[in-house]
């Protein structure tokens, strides 16, 4: 493990600004929100908690070209990769299954593909929680183990750097005179530090009553008829902030640019709770009532994706819970599946 | 920049060459793609109206023309309806084909039932032509088709053709009959009684409006035929092809790139397959 200084972290960011377009959170009332690296200000929070957008914003766009006019070609293309920086354990995970989706699946796709291929994910640990904070529940650690290259865990104004790829092994033997080997007193520091977070992120989860993933099994063929579906989307919206803020969510409407001289295709974030998600050009739908959608949302997360990829889509993040207003909480739905059906 | 990756949202431009009005809501259209598609009989395409969207359609050729595509329609939704505006040279776009189509291994020296409603007879051309090409691989053939009147029957011509075949046994039925109908009048499955195949063994492949489907599936299984038997056609709201988008997902299935083609003991878990 290495150890670097704020002041060398920073020349470091430098140096990644040549080969990177490079992003960092930046916090701003209460929150942290993702922005272009110009130089390192005083704003800029490398540890605390995830930054409010999901991370699949950069890779899996909200909106963007996909044909144009009949050519072969693809239409858009950023001049470098990107390098984000301050990533959370929670929205590693839901890259995991962005990648799962975009990747594996039987086909590929170019789009997320190219996006994603040349990146550089310089992770850090979680050193606060917010209320919503449930990660343990979905056996994340408010600290990244994998799919990073580069982890950082703050102490004090300083780093603990841990290697998680080939890609982040070069790049510290590149520029090794930042770094310096790590002492065993910033090692126990940042333990210490750990342990303090999962201890909060478990008083969260005491206080919410909130089911481990370890019950998640079959809870939604158990629970599929009971009327907790109707019960909890009597207040939903429709709004579909739940899914556009969701790092696993990836579902997406394919748009025609309504111009009859030119061909341009587009893709936006879409939302399966919106009515007509999945309703066919004659008119029929498998789930015309809002209370059918929201099941089929936790179906997805909860009994599709444990089948077909072996892994819950949801990374405890807790940001639908904060998006909703109708204050549908996860929690509480999983709470109610597990324990009351 | 080129993709290693072929860009699967890019359509390829085809051109129309021929518009046939089937019945006062559909018709067929026939294109020719810049680039020469193949597809197995039951896969799907999506067409692309330039400037508008596109939609999902099986298409209703013989899978063995290479260069040259049927596609039948309905004017159902806001792509249809301009389908119906389209004129010889106008230009449209096709992506595909996607999914799995029936698998004709499988069908290999069976008796097999084919079964078809309304717009469903679309695919099932295709399939019947594919079927027709590969005659003797096959113990017998019987095609049962239905639709509400006799004007809404499609491929009238080519069905007196079918009438004439030895190796086919036909039979048509219509909700409302009219004075010249000579055939019978019904639902489909009231001439599915009758035909002489062992439904043990034998393969049933429907096609049609859903609650067509439904009952025929009810009605199949009654008379014995095996759910890993019979196969369905499934109808849902396919966009992007390849199993990312997310809309037509049944269970843990995505039509389009899982299906279309199903059998019913794949699917019949699964809530609202029908709607």
């Amino acid at each position: 493990m290495q150890y670097i200084s704020s002041s060398n972290f920073a020349k470091f960011l430098e140096n990644l600004k040549n080969d990177y377009i490079v992003y960092i959170p930046v916090k701003k009332n209460d929150q942290y929100f993702y922005e272009k690296y110009i130089d390192f200000a005083d704003d800029i929070v490398i540890g605390e908690v995830r930054a409010f957008e999901p991370l699949k914003s950069f890779f899996f766009r909200a909106r963007e070209i996909v044909a144009e006019n009949f050519k072969s070609d693809i239409p858009q293309k950023i001049q470098k990769p990107y390098c984000i920086v301050g990533v959370k354990a929670c929205d590693l995970k839901g890259l995991q299954i962005q990648d799962y989706v975009f990747e594996n699946h039987d086909y590929q796709d170019p789009f997320y593909i190219d996006m994603r291929k040349n990146n550089l994910i310089i992770s850090a640990d979680c050193t606060s929680t917010i209320d919503t904070c449930f990660c343990l529940a979905l056996n994340v650690k408010p600290y990244p183990l994998e799919n990073f290259d580069i982890n950082l865990s703050v102490v004090g104004e300083d780093f603990v750097v841990e290697v998680g790829s080939q890609k982040g092994k070069i790049l510290i033997e590149k520029y090794s005179s930042l770094f310096e080997e790590v002492k065993e007193e910033f090692i126990s520091q940042r333990d210490k530090q750990r342990k303090k977070v999962i201890k909060r992120v478990e008083e969260n989860i005491k206080q919410n009553d909130i089911p481990h993933q370890d019950s998640f099994k079959n809870i939604i063929e158990r629970g599929y008829e009971s009327n907790i579906w109707a019960d909890e989307a009597n207040n939903c919206v429709e709004c579909g902030a739940c899914n556009t803020i969701c790092p696993t969510c990836h579902c997406f409407l394919l748009y025609d640019q309504k111009s009859e001289n030119k061909m341009a295709r587009l893709r936006i974030w879409d939302s399966c709770m919106i009515k007509d998600f999945a309703q066919v050009a004659g008119g029929a739908n498998p789930r015309p009532e809002l209370w059918m959608r929201l099941r089929n949302r936790f179906e997805k997360k909860f009994d599709f994706f444990p089948k077909v990829a072996d892994i819950y889509a949801c990374t405890g993040c807790g940001r639908c819970i904060s998006a909703c207003p109708a204050k549908i909480d996860i929690r509480k739905v999983l709470k109610r599946l597990v324990y009351d059906v | 920049m080129m993709y290693k990756i072929k860009n699967p949202y890019r359509p390829i431009r085809a051109e129309i060459t021929e518009v046939i009005s089937e019945t006062p809501t559909i018709k067929t259209i026939r294109i020719v793609p810049e680039e020469p598609i193949t597809f197995e009989t039951g896969q799907f395409i999506e067409l692309t109206i330039p400037g508008i969207g596109e939609a999902p359609f099986t298409p209703s050729s013989r899978p063995t023309m290479k260069d040259i595509m049927e596609i039948t329609i309905m004017n159902v939704g806001k792509v249809t309806e301009k389908v119906h505006e389209l004129k010889n040279g106008d230009i449209v776009g096709v992506r595909g084909p996607f999914g799995k189509g029936y698998p004709m291994d499988r069908f290999k020296g069976k008796e097999i039932l084919v079964v078809g409603g309304g717009c469903g007879f679309a695919p099932i051309r295709s399939l019947m032509y594919e079927l027709f090409d590969r005659s003797g691989e096959f113990k017998k053939l019987f095609f049962r088709g239905g639709c509400k009147t006799p004007q809404e029957l499609l491929y009238r011509s080519e069905m007196d053709d079918w009438a004439k075949r030895k190796d086919l046994d036909i039979k048509l039925t219509v909700d409302k009959g009219d004075s010249e109908w000579k055939e019978n009048v019904g639902v489909v499955t009231t001439i599915l009684d009758g035909v002489e195949m062992d439904y043990e063994s034998g393969i049933a492949i429907v096609c049609g409006p859903p609650i067509m489907m439904k009952f025929s599936t009810k009605k199949l299984i009654e008379m014995g035929f095996k759910e890993e038997n019979i196969y369905l056609s499934m109808e849902k709201n396919m966009s992007c092809g390849i199993g990312k988008c997310g809309h037509c997902r049944i269970g843990t299935y995505y039509v389009c790139k899982d299906g279309p083609v199903f059998t019913y003991d794949k699917i019949k878990k699964f809530s609202n397959i029908w709607d």
